[in-house]
């Protein structure tokens, strides 16, 4: 999850994730370089006695920084696309659940063997356990097995919100009236948090996304209390 | 102040990229270090031109670092893809063992 003055991404926790992990060093890696150049003819173009107000053009250079930036982009746009196509794939998913977004909360629902749908508050401040965090923690969390391929149909019964949860690698938009297909792999067992990502109103910053991913005994447990409850 | 996973703030260079959590970025930097020392030294000695060497060591320096950096990661991936693959491997022997689908089983 998201700590105190952090800069960069959250640990990845689904294969997708770490490919743009991936990705984002390799694009900043390109962007440091370029700004040591910039750098470097900043204080080269600053300390220089060299002036020459006449000079009109210079074929060499012209094809030079014509060429370079081609090339540079091209570096960034092949990884760029394979992740592109590698996150539209849809690998024969294992379970698919429904997230609605409402104002100003999200439900879920379980619909590929029973009728299992919840909804899934934000816990106030005042009412946080110690440990708990501020913002984050909903009262009923969107479990999922882990290490299983997972389709999530978004969608929306008001306003458009959107289903975002960073270290899955996932943001889809939550429109009413159009239902938006996203998937993902929980590589690891644990708790991921969101946040609503779509301006919807009063309380668009206090309708958290939590999703824990847990071994499939302990998912088929789980799944069968909430029928229970229900 | 420790992110999870225990790792340590890293250093970023011009605030831009952690060479200390990236991988290949540490090594990457030290070769482009070394490739530009190297260009701009041999360049002066060829020509006793200062300036120019300095331009040439900053050539070697984004040459170098680029192409330690490219190779690295390719290989990086490639080990990547090799180990998911042997992870799901791994998960699939341990589901199939013993039915038909396991194919370390010899068919009579």
């Amino acid at each position: 999850m998201a700590h105190p003055t952090q800069l960069g991404f959250q640990d990845a926790a689904s294969p997708v994730m770490e490919e743009l992990l991936h990705f984002h060093d390799h694009a900043l890696m390109i962007v440091f370089l370029i700004s040591t150049l910039v750098l470097y003819i900043i204080v080269a173009m600053v300390s220089t006695k060299l002036t020459n107000k006449y000079i009109l053009d210079s074929q060499e250079i012209e094809i030079v920084w014509t060429v370079l930036p081609a090339v540079i982009l091209i570096l960034i746009a092949l990884p760029s696309l394979r992740i592109l196509y590698l996150m539209d794939e849809i690998n024969d998913p294992h379970l698919t659940i429904k997230a609605m977004g409402h104002q100003w909360y999200w439900s879920y629902e379980y619909t590929d063997y029973e009728d299992l749908g919840f909804d899934s508050y934000m816990i106030p401040t005042q009412d946080l356990n110690p440990g708990q965090f501020r913002l984050l923690e909903a009262d009923h969390r969107m479990v999922v097995p882990m290490e299983s391929p997972i389709r999530v149909l978004v969608s929306a019964e008001d306003v458009l919100h959107s289903w975002a949860v960073p270290s899955l690698g996932v943001k889809m938009d939550a429109v009413p009236g159009r239902l938006n297909q996203t998937a993902f792999i929980a590589s690891r067992p644990g708790v991921f948090y969101g946040q609503c990502s779509e301006i919807c109103g009063a309380n668009h910053s206090f309708m958290p996304i939590v999703v824990e991913a847990v071994p499939l005994e302990h998912f088929e447990n789980w799944s069968s209390l909430m029928l229970e409850d229900a | 102040m420790t992110e999870e996973g225990g790792k340590s703030q890293g250093i970023k260079i011009l605030g831009i990229i952690d060479i200390q959590n990236t991988p290949c970025a540490r090594e990457s930097i030290l070769h482009g270090a070394g490739g530009s020392l190297v260009a701009g030294l041999v360049h002066f000695l060829a020509t006793s031109r200062v300036k120019r060497s300095f331009d040439v060591g900053l050539a070697g320096f984004m040459l170098t670092t680029l192409g330690s950096w490219l190779y690295c990661r390719f290989n990086n991936a490639k080990l990547r893809v090799q180990q998911r693959i042997i992870q799901d491997g791994i998960k699939n022997k341990v589901i199939y063992e013993g039915t038909n689908l396991d194919p370390t089983r010899k068919t009579r």
